[in-house]
Parts: structure tokens; C-alpha cells; sequence
């Protein structure tokens, strides 16, 4: 096949693990200080997607994130899933940033790279803003095309399969362009010991905050509560005595007819 | 004219819009305004409805897709500096919004379920964390925007076809690089989850498509519908993706939901927190999904829900 040759980055988040979340029950408010950290869900469907079409058509894959010094962690497991080299983006302040500042980084610290296709995932696993893709293409003054499931290259043009509330729209635009993924786009590789080897000797440029300029929040956190759910709780087994009991309970409480 | 702007791609979210802008109008003293894509019919309407003005957006070419309209929309809000701008979360409404946003140098709330004045300010909520916290935040750069999920709010009601109101019409918008090939309408036309009385919602441990006729077996003899969790839909593309709950998904209030092979991750609970009664059939007791249930069975989907078709057939002959 003809080889194009593109030059992919591929944006993903270093987020809390929201199974270790824990709760103080007197305050309501969230433990977060033992949780662990992982790559977001949906952004390894964002790498794969920029690792494959390099391999498809030629070209090489860059891994952006943008996070506060402990995220340097996360670089191993982002380039074992094969991309050739990292942008850590770092600095201490940047652990709770709001989506317009991710994206004004972003945009700041991409704009001297050469690209032709920007990946985003198509919401971070903490925040789920569905931001940051958009904006960044704003910033970058590039095309977008959001909640992408399928994207072929022909030439310079970039034909995307993106769902609308009616269903599919197919749509084209030229490169540079940015688009955001959904998980049904691919399955993710799962990186072998070789692929974790490979990725200590890959190449990782770190831009801290004073190489940028600074960025404002727009929004203000007024509050944050874990949400509750209180529910009776009451459990059966799978024995016959059990289900029918099952079924009355229902029964009574006019749940059924 | 300032005040609180609203745009839906389509006429139903539209009034949806309206009915909450029109209460954060009154609240704060200030005007309605709502887009209206490419239709001077739709926009009479919204006047009708209770919007002081509405903007009518040239209608688009076949080859134009709606995110055409974003340079147009965020020039006449940074002409005219509202207050307050809404839009409904629609998957388009989302990326509209967020470019506006970039365009306008403000801050976005995304997918607000919760919003109200509070000292002339407007506050908002949102999930976090998947579903795990609430987050209540305030705008501080102008407009305070959010996105607003479809269903969140009632519509409005109360129509007046004598009311008057600015009309304003936008000059034909041009092309942008972004060109649409094709449209392909939803293969099924599915029911809408998010009003059915009793769902039954299947989970990955159903091991085979042809399984899910255990469970629409039971959903039958309930009256209700089938839905499922997102990998159903999202990675194995069994049902369709309007009927996958939870945070990227659909947000149900059933009287009854009853959940079949489901973990209980939050992404998918938060989804059902306002449903009346939930049970669970899991075969591992630890599956969170017990902590958020009213009755949980602990026991093989395959072995329980035949039992139960059965028994509530039999008490339905009865
Ligand atoms: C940002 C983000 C957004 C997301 N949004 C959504 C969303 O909107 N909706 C959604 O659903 N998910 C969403 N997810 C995914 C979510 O985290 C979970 O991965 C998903 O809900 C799990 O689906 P499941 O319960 O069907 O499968 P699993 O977690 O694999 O659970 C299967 C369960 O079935 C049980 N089981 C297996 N065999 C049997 C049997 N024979 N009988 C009885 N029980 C059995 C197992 O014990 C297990 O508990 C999201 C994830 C992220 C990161
Ligand atoms: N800190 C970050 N560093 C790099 N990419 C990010 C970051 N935050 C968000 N993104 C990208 O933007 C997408 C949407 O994020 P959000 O707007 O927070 O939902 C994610 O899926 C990532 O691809």
C-alpha cells in the first residue's frame, strides 16, 4: 500500500483509579490519598487507534500527556503500547486542572511539533468533560471530528465514521485534523514483557510549567461529595425457597403485576 | 440583549432548554434567547414558548454537518455577552459547546444535572469519577456555559401563540473544511429506554448473544424492555447503543430494574440511582453490585432467570 507517512500524537490522561476511591462516612467527602493511578480507559483506545493507523500507513506515533511529577509513571506503560516516543507536559500544579487549561497546554506545548492527526479519547476517566479534544482543536485552529468509531486516511483527507444522536454521519477533512475515539474503534493490545522493555529505551521530552505560559481556571470547585446510594441490601440464594421469597417480595411491592 | 441563551439541535431538547432558561431568566431579571437551526418555524414556536428572541441559523447544505454553525454562534455571543449559555447534550451539542467555549475563553460545565442562581451566580453539578462524586462549580469568566442531558429537565408547557419577540436572522454561513459524505440513520429503531416502566438489563456475564433470550423472556413477561451495560453494546454489539445505562449512556428511573451478570462498576450504576427497586443476579456474593441493591440473588443467571420466567408466568395464569 501506498505509504503516507503520518506523524500521529496521541493525548492521554494519568488518572486516580476509581475503584480505590474511598469515602469518609462522617464528612461525605473523598479519600483519595492512598489511590492508585492508571492510563484512562478510554484514552488506550486513543494510542491504539494512533499506533495502528502509523502501522497501516507509515509514520510514527507520539504519547502527550499532560500531569503533576508522579505521572511520570505512566510513561512506561504509555510507550509499551507502542508509540515511539513520550511529551511529558510537567509540573506540580498541574494536578487539578479544568479542561480549558489542559487543552490551552496542550495547545501551547503541540504547536512547534510537526502533526498531521491529533487522537483524544473521547472523555478522561475522572473528569469525563468531553472538553479537552474540542478545544484543542480550537486552539490549534485545525478540523474535528468527535465521537469517532472508524477512520481511514486517503491521501491528505481523513474520512472519519462518527456517531450523532441519529445515528451515523460520515464525514471528511483535510490533514492536520484532530479527532476523538470511542472504545468500539478497536481492541487495545495488551503489552507484553517485551513491549515493557522496549519502552524504557523509548525517548521522553519533558516541558515543564515555566517553559509555558501560564493558564487560568474559569471554573471554581465549590464542593465535591461523593454521591450515596442507600439501598436495602437484602440478599437470597438461588434455591427454590429462596426465588420464590424473591418473587413475593416483588409482588408486595407492586413492583409486578 | 445579554441574558440566557440557549441552542438544541432539535426542536424537542429545544423546549426542554427553554423551560429551565426561562427559570434562570426570571430568577436573575434578564431575557430569553434561543437558536433555532435553520427553521423560522421552530423559532416562532420557541417565541411562543417563552424565548424574548429568538436566532435563526441559515439552513445548512447537505454536505454541511452542524458544527458548521460554530464560528456563527460564538461571533454573535462575544458581539453580544450573555449571561448564561445552555446547550443540550446531544453528542454534536457536546462538541459545539466546547469549541464555543474555547472560542469565547470561558469555562464549560459538562453534562449539568443540578443548576440554580445562587448570589446572582450561577451553580451547577456534575458526576465525577464516573459516577463515584458530585461536583458543585461556578463559572467565573463570561458566558457561564454548561451542556444539559436530553430528559433532564420537562419541557415547557405553557404555549401563548400571541406572544411577540425579536426575530433575527443570520446571513448564509460559509463552508468549513470539516465535509459530511453520508448519513446513515439508526439501523433498529429502538425503544426508548428512558421511559420504561419495568427493564431488564443484561451484563458481560452472558456468555453468548443468543443468551439475551433468557432475559427478554423475562422482560416480556414483565412488560417491560431489555437493556444493557455499555460493553454489550459498545464491544460486542449485541443490542444497540441506545439501550446501554450509565454515565455515557442512558440515565433510566424504571419502578424495577433488574440487573443479570452485572459487576456494578459506577459508570453503570450511576445510571439507575433513581429507579424505585433494583435487584441483581450475580454468581460472585462479593460483586459490588450487591452494595446498591435492594434484593440481590446471589446465584447462575442460568439456572435463576428460567426459574423465575417460570414462576411469574405460572402466577400470571392464576
Ligand atoms: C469513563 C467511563 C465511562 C463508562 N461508561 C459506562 C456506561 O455508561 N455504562 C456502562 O455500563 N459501563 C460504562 N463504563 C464501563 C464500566 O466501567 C464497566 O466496565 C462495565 O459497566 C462493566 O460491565 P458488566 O458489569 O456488564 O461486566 P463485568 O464487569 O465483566 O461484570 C460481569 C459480572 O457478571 C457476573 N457473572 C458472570 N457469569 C455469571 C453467571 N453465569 N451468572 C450470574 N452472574 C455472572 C460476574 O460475577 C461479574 O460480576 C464506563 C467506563 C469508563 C472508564
Ligand atoms: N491531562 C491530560 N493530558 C493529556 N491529554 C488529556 C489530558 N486530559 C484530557 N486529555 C485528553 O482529552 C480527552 C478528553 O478529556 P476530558 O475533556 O477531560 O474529558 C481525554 O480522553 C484525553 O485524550
Amino acid at each position: 500500500m501506498f505509504k503516507i507517512s503520518l506523524n500521529i500524537i496521541a493525548c492521554f490522561k494519568w488518572v486516580v483509579d476509581h475503584e480505590d476511591i474511598k469515602v469518609n462516612p462522617e464528612t461525605n467527602e473523598l479519600v483519595l490519598d492512598r489511590a492508585g493511578y492508571r492510563i484512562s480507559d478510554y484514552d488506550r483506545f486513543a494510542i491504539e487507534e494512533a499506533v495502528a493507523l502509523s502501522e497501516q500507513y507509515g509514520g510514527s506515533t507520539t504519547a502527550v500527556t499532560v500531569g503533576f511529577p508522579a505521572a511520570k509513571k505512566s510513561l512506561k506503560d504509555a510507550l509499551a503500547r507502542g508509540p515511539e516516543k513520550a511529551i511529558f507536559i510537567n509540573d506540580p500544579a498541574f494536578a487539578n486542572l479544568e479542561p480549558s487549561q489542559t487543552a490551552a497546554i496542550l495547545a501551547q506545548s503541540i504547536n512547534n511539533q510537526e502533526f498531521d492527526l491529533i487522537i483524544c479519547g473521547e472523555g478522561s476517566g475522572d473528569l469525563y468533560a468531553q472538553q479537552v479534544g474540542p478545544r484543542l482543536a480550537e486552539h490549534l485552529n485545525i478540523p474535528c471530528a468527535s465521537f469517532v468509531r472508524k477512520i481511514t486516511i486517503e491521501g491528505r483527507e481523513l474520512i472519519a465514521e462518527r456517531r450523532v444522536d441519529e445515528g451515523i454521519e460520515i464525514i471528511s477533512m483535510p490533514l492536520p485534523a484532530l479527532v476523538t475515539v470511542l472504545p468500539e474503534i478497536n481492541s487495545p493490545r495488551v503489552p507484553g514483557l517485551k513491549d515493557t522493555l522496549a519502552a524504557s529505551k523509548k525517548p521522553v521530552v519533558e516541558i515543564t510549567g515555566s517553559d509555558l505560559e501560564e493558564t487560568v481556571p474559569c471554573l471554581e470547585t465549590v464542593e465535591i461529595k461523593a454521591t450515596t446510594m442507600e439501598r436495602n441490601c437484602e440478599k437470597f440464594d438461588a434455591n427454590e425457597d429462596d426465588l420464590k421469597r424473591f418473587v413475593e417480595v416483588l409482588l408486595r411491592a407492586g413492583v409486578i403485576d | 440583549m445579554a441574558g440566557v441563551w440557549v441552542f438544541a439541535e432539535n426542536y424537542e431538547h429545544g423546549l426542554e432548554l427553554l423551560q429551565i432558561g426561562r427559570s434562570l431568566a426570571d430568577k436573575t431579571g434578564v431575557e430569553l434567547t434561543a437558536f433555532a437551526c435553520g427553521d423560522k418555524e421552530v423559532g416562532q414556536q420557541y417565541i411562543y414558548y417563552g424565548a424574548h428572541q429568538v436566532f435563526i441559523l441559515p439552513p445548512l447544505a447537505e454536505d454541511q454537518p452542524l458544527e458548521t454553525y460554530v464560528p456563527a454562534i460564538a461571533e454573535v455571543a462575544r458581539q453580544e455577552d450573555p449571561d448564561i449559555f445552555l446547550f443540550a447534550a446531544t453528542l454534536r451539542g457536546k462538541e459545539i459547546a466546547a469549541r464555543v467555549a474555547a472560542r469565547l475563553n470561558t469555562g464549560l460545565c459538562s453534562e449539568c444535572i443540578e443548576l440554580d442562581i445562587k448570589d446572582n451566580k450561577l451553580e451547577m453539578k456534575r458526576v465525577l469519577y464516573g459516577g463515584a462524586a458530585l461536583q458543585t462549580i461556578i463559572c467565573k469568566t463570561r458566558p457561564q456555559m454548561a451542556t444539559i442531558p436530553v430528559h433532564t429537565f420537562t419541557s415547557v408547557t405553557d404555549l401563548d401563540n400571541t406572544r411577540q419577540g425579536i426575530i433575527k436572522e443570520f446571513d448564509p454561513i460559509s463552508s468549513t473544511p470539516v465535509k459530511v459524505r453520508d448519513r446513515q440513520p439508526r439501523a433498529q429503531e429502538s425503544g426508548d429506554i428512558t421511559r420504561s416502566r419495568v427493564l431488564v438489563c443484561v451484563g458481560r456475564g452472558v456468555e453468548k448473544e443468543e443468551d439475551l433470550k433468557l432475559a427478554r423472556e423475562l422482560a416480556e413477561i414483565l412488560g417491560g424492555d431489555l437493556a444493557c451495560t455499555r460493553p454489550i453494546a459498545e464491544e460486542l454489539h449485541w443490542m444497540p447503543q441506545e439501550t446501554y445505562i450509565g454515565l455515557s449512556g442512558q440515565t433510566v428511573k424504571p419502578e424495577l430494574y433488574i440487573g443479570l451478570g452485572i459487576s456494578g462498576q459506577i459508570q453503570h450504576t450511576t445510571g439507575i440511582r433513581d429507579s424505585r427497586i433494583i435487584c441483581t443476579i450475580n454468581k460472585d456474593e462479593d460483586a459490588p453490585i450487591f452494595k446498591i441493591s435492594d434484593y440481590g440473588i446471589v446465584g447462575d443467571l442460568y439456572k435463576v432467570v428460567p426459574f423465575l420466567s417460570q414462576e411469574l408466568a405460572r402466577l400470571k395464569k392464576k
